[in-house]
């Protein structure tokens, strides 16, 4: 591998971010730019009976109050994202199950200000367009609305849930194998419990917003976004119009954890408003205004019931997992998929349902099928392990497998036991003593408790573009997004790496509608998609010069079997040891630059994937293809320490060790799955979206209430890569790590809350409440 | 835009006859009274900005009190070395209190006035809530969440509860308040500050419309150098107390002498537990003996629906507080 791979390159980028120079979507403000603003509805359910506007119009500056009745072609886009096309690879179901089902942003099948009906609280009801963003909230303030309200609950009840999909083993989403209660019946030990996490928000630090400018019938719209093609062809769509007419801009995100991958109804309401108006319109929705404007990661449920024998082998695995989605959709995150790709086990049932209650629609954060599965799977492990008087890693090396257990096909590769071993290490799980209490310091009762970690590998049809100049500069163009991650870095890295150029001169521009083709970034893919197709472009770079100076009546290459000549850092090798530098052989042609495509394209796709991708939507060959299946693999440590008198939890130590194919930048990596891991303490400990029953709102709609890890939470975090070569998940190895790292903390967290103390907490979060 | 006169007076004499004539709201760091205005729960007419009055900022140790000027800079104050070794309650409560960057810009004055942060007083779209509309009804009582509401001092009104810290220093070490007002300048017990919500929760202290905060006084005590303030909080830094507890101890030998308890994140209003300090007088403080001073300190205490563990968290930390005190009396950390 060339010398930039697999090194930590600092962000190519953040000179811009720290000097406030890179441009985020609202940066923008077209000339005579208006401002928007929201008005919600403060009751959950009912009808909306009456508005009184006028206060809002007689505020100085504003200048339209549109209500249901007065906005103009407000048009939606339902079902149009993972609802459509992208679900049907992602979660395979047949038509008529896919008609009863939605998942995620942008396909609510229920828009807002289409009718009178109010179907959950924080609904948008009005849309105030002003001279100042000052008078366009405050008109929103003044928006007087009366209701008739109708009962509201915003729980689910998990004893009222339903299966989603087909009930049986067509579509993934009910999985039997074996027989679980014959598993349960030869079992030495079974655990059977029940775990809960609660409805959590992303709470990105970049606020959402939506800029819309029309000229004639063309539109420009600037917007953050995980998924500028999803959003331009949605808009394009629901428009009707050519999707070469709308211009989706969105450079840089400040952050977006699944917040910000679909088409909305505030962005569908300022494209209408900037219509309306006949002049640009931006929207800031404000921070409360984003708990019910966009989407949040559901509560959920999750059953266990897992048998072994006396030597820790699983005999029966049974996981029931309901979440909650709102009453007109149907969003799943099916974690069952993962959780059953664990363990080897002859019995295996799993099942996905949903329950009902009155909120907007949920959707994908970080870590959307795993975080709140894995607290489940691997807090039972560690309980399973306990009933045993086993070492819960031993628990894990004795059900590793090389094979997935449901789908029967083998790993691409699988790393599991050599990251537990290597944090096992680093971490000093040795020194643990497995008794309860047993490790206190002064006044602090201490526990080490650990988990799994894993996340599907995820790969999606990319192209880019890249173009190389004989002067030594390439530029590389894809629709791909900086979700704040480092992408643009390592998409430089990669051609700087194949073409034989610094990093730094090579220019990556990503996150408009109209660039070539790649994925949304969510599910962790675009490393691994739209780097794939990056270093393609490379080699085809590579290809086509060496056929052109092999061509030559003089040069080093000339006369060589263009076949027997390859691209290795930079310089065209040929088989008989002739070689040159790219960079020379572009400057002997006539043209002196050069460029192409790159595509990647994996031959576990069908041709269906291929084009929902291409749509903007989910087409994923992965994580189980008919030959193989995909996964990162890692395990956490941690050291809890509860305090006698203040019972309050910390976290002074948490180290992960995780493989996941090729580290293209082991910086930004690095900070990938620390990133991670802190959330995972957030997760555990802190974050909570709290509920008002009786009104059926969600309550703490803020950062200062809603508790995220603060810096004197994060105490000593290491983060260990392990090097594995993985031939088969596309042509540069790479797994994602955006989301690996949160995946294993709760469950580490809790089941260290239990050996310090003995509590065993099977609830997110874990607070100073539980602890009493 | 929601408009209000801003007024910057120079000297006191002006700032309490803009405050008068205008009927506004003093404004100090700004980080309680901006916050609310923000998010539409005041909406003065007026901001009294009482910061250029620079004769209020600064403290003072003295032989027989400690005094700290209205407009006194959280972190100034937390941040006095000497301040540290002669009267830790007094600075622990700040250090702990909110974020570095909050305790930047707020002033002491400001910080005993604060306001609850019960979300349904802070978010308009609920229509009832006595304290911010009298005679609405309590959403927290009807039904809402609860967890984080005042297990003493509540009333069929309201039981929101009083978030700050640095009060219970000044409560458990019987500090003065001195404020100057249309009626002239007067000295009020701190503990006569705050009101219980009874049927007014919207009347939060006694202090009249326009009547500034000068200073605040403490009586130097020696059970001010054996004190603690211990707060308990779901995370490390920048949240508000769960349950906190200041308290002092002076020992003679090994019986108490003087004790001060007061308890912060359960009551309506700053809180002295005086039974359980009486409950330490004249006895040893074994570990013991703070756990049951911690358990009569919650004594009369009413749980609502999930703040249970307040009354057990809250005895706890009392009890912790304790412990560290006496530590201190002899001489340790
Ligand atoms: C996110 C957040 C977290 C926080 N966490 C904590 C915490 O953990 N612990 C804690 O104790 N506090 C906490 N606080 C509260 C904070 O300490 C107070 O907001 C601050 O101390 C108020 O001081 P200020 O100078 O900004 O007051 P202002 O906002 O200026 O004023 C507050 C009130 O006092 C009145 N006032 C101010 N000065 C005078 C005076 N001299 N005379 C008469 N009236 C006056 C004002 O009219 C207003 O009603 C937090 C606040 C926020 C926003
Ligand atoms: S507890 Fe007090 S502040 Fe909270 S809703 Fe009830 S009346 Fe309002």
């Amino acid at each position: 591998m060339a010398q930039t791979i697999n090194t930590a390159v600092t962000r190519t980028d953040a000179p811009r971010k720290v000097t406030g120079t890179a441009t985020y979507a609202a940066d923008f403000m077209p000339a005579g730019m208006l401002h928007g603003a929201l008005a919600t509805s403060s009751v959950a359910v009912g009808t909306l009976t009456g508005m009184d506007i006028s206060k809002a119009e007689a505020e100085p500056g504003v200048l339209a109050v549109f209500t249901r009745e007065t906005l103009p072609d407000y048009k939606s886009v339902k079902g149009f994202y993972a609802g459509g096309p992208g679900s049907a690879s992602f979660w395979p179901m047949n038509e008529s199950q896919l008609r009863s089902y939605s998942a995620g942003p942008g396909s609510a099948s229920f828009w807002p200000m289409e009718d009178a009906r109010i179907r959950y609280a924080g609904q948008p009801i009005a849309y105030v367009v002003a001279e100042t963003a000052a008078a366009a909230r405050r008109g929103a303030q003044l928006i007087e609305a009366t209701y008739d309200i109708a009962e509201s609950t915003i729980a689910m009840d998990p004893a009222d849930s339903f299966v989603i999909g087909a009930g049986d083993d067509s579509d993934g989403m009910v999985i039997t194998k074996g027989d679980v209660a014959e598993g349960l019946s030869v079992a030495t030990q079974i655990v059977d419990s029940e775990y809960v996490t609660p409805f959590q928000h992303h709470n990105p630090m970049e606020m959402f917003s939506a800029t819309a400018e029309w000229r004639g019938d063309r539109l420009t719209v600037w917007m953050p976004s995980q998924s500028v093609k999803t959003l331009r062809s949605g808009i394009a769509k629901a428009y009707d119009m050519s999707e070469t007419s709308v211009r989706v801009i969105s450079p840089f995100v400040g952050g977006a954890f699944g917040s910000k991958a679909g088409v909305t109804p505030y962005t569908m309401l300022t494209i209408a408003a900037a219509k309306a108006m006949g002049a640009p319109v931006r929207l800031i929705v404000t921070r409360p205004q984003m708990y019910t404007v966009a989407t949040f990661r559901p509560e959920s449920v999750q059953r266990f019931r897992i048998g072994a024998d006396a030597a820790g082998k699983l005999t029966a695995f049974e996981h029931i997992e309901i979440s909650q989605t709102s009453q007109f959709d149907a969003v799943v995150n099916p974690g069952t998929h993962i959780t059953r790709a664990m363990y080897a086990c002859p019995n295996i049932h799993t099942e996905q349902r949903l329950s009902r209650s009155d909120t907007n629609s949920g959707g994908f954060m970080r870590a959307p099928n795993e975080m709140q599965t894995f607290f489940g799977l691997e807090s039972a492990m560690d309980e399973l392990a306990i009933k045993l008087g086993m070492d819960p890693v031993e628990l894990r090396r004795v059900n590793d497998t090389d094979r997935h257990p449901v789908a029967d096909v083998p790993f691409s590769s699988r790393s599991l036991m050599e990251s537990y071993d290597a944090v096992a290490d680093s971490f000093g799980w040795a020194n643990r003593t497995p008794e309860v209490g047993s490790m206190t310091d002064g006044d602090w009762l201490v526990g080490y408790g650990c988990a799994t970690a894993t996340y599907p590998t995820n790969i999606l049809a990319s192209n880019a573009r890249v173009r190389m100049h004989s002067t030594g500069e390439a530029y590389i163009e894809l629709a791909a997004h900086d979700v704040g991650t480092g992408t643009y870095t390592i998409m430089a890295q990669i051609a700087a790496a194949r073409l034989g150029l610094p990093v730094e001169a090579c220019d990556v521009v990503m996150g408009e509608g109209d660039m070539p083709v790649a994925p949304l970034a969510g599910g962790s893919t675009t490393a691994a998609s739209a780097g794939s197709a990056v270093h393609d472009a490379c080699l085809k770079i590579g290809r086509q010069i060496a056929a052109q100076v092999s061509a030559m009546s003089e040069g080093p290459l000339s006369g060589v079997d263009p076949a027997a000549i390859t691209l290795e850092n930079g310089v065209l090798k040929a088989s008989g040891g002739q070689s040159q530098p790219l960079i020379e052989a572009l400057a002997s042609t006539a043209t002196g630059q050069i460029e192409v495509i790159g595509e990647f394209r994996h031959k576990a796709m069908t041709d269906q994937m291929i084009k929902t991708t291409f749509q903007g939507g989910y087409g994923s060959a992965g994580p189980v293809t008919p030959e193989m299946a995909m996964f990162a693999f890692g395990a956490e440590m941690v050291e809890v320490r509860v305090h006698r008198w203040t019972h309050e939890i910390r976290v002074p130590r948490l180290h992960g060790a995780f493989a996941a194919g090729t580290i293209l930048n082991r910086k930004t990596a690095h900070s990938q799955l620390m990133g991670g891991m802190i959330w995972g303490i957030g997760s555990a400990l802190h974050e909570v979206t709290e509920i008002d029953t009786p009104r059926a709102r969600f309550l703490n709609t803020n950062i200062a209430e809603y508790l995220i890890p603060v810096n004197a939470d994060v105490r000593e975090i290491r983060v260990e890569m392990l090097d594995e070569r993985d031939d088969y998940v596309n042509p540069l190895g790479v797994k994602g790590i955006g989301e690996l790292g949160i995946v294993g903390t709760a469950a580490a967290i809790a089941n260290a809350v239990y050996h310090a103390t003995g509590k065993r907490l099977r609830h997110l979060p874990i607070r100073t409440s539980d602890m009493v | 835009m929601r408009n209000f006169t801003y007024h910057s007076p120079r000297t006191l004499a002006d700032a309490l006859d803009a405050a008068r004539e205008s009927g506004g709201d003093i404004l100090a760091g700004g980080t309680t009274v901006v916050d609310l205005m923000k998010i539409g729960v005041r909406e003065p007419a007026a901001l009294v900005d009482i910061t250029g009055l620079t004769d209020l900022e600064g403290h003072e140790i003295g032989p027989n009190s400690i005094r700290f000027g209205a407009l006194a800079r959280m972190s100034v104050v937390a941040n006095d070395q000497e301040l540290v070794a002669a009267a830790p309650v007094l600075t622990e409560s700040l250090w702990k209190a909110a974020s570095p960057q909050l305790r930047n810009v707020a002033r002491l004055g400001g910080n005993i006035l604060q306001r609850t942060r019960c979300p349904y007083f802070r978010d308009t779209a609920y229509a009832q809530c006595n304290k911010r509309e009298p005679g609405s009804g309590c959403a927290a009582l009807d039904g809402g969440e609860t967890s984080h509401h005042a297990v003493l001092g509540g009333s069929s009104s309201c039981v929101a509860k009083y978030p700050g810290d640095w009060a219970q220093a000044l409560i458990a070490f019987d500090a003065e308040v001195h404020t100057q007002g249309p009626g002239g300048r007067r000295t009020i017990l701190f503990a006569d500050l705050h009101l219980m919500p009874g049927d007014t929760p919207e009347v939060e202290t006694i202090l009249q419309q326009g009547e500034i905060v000068i200073e605040i006084t403490v009586p130097v005590v020696p059970a001010l150098k054996a004190s603690h303030y211990l707060k308990a909080r779901d995370r490390e830094s920048y949240a508000f107390a769960s349950a906190s507890a200041a308290v002092g101890i002076e020992l003679d030998g090994d019986t108490v002498r003087d004790v001060r308890i007061a308890l912060g994140g359960v009551a309506t209003t700053p809180w002295r537990a005086s039974a359980a300090e009486d409950s330490l007088k004249g006895s040893p403080l074994t570990e013991a003996t703070a756990r049951e001073a911690g358990r009569i300190a919650f004594a009369e205490a009413q749980e609502l629906e999930g703040s249970a563990y307040k009354i057990k968290l809250g005895a706890d930390v009392v009890a912790g507080a304790l412990m560290t005190a006496k530590s201190r009396a002899n001489g340790g950390k």
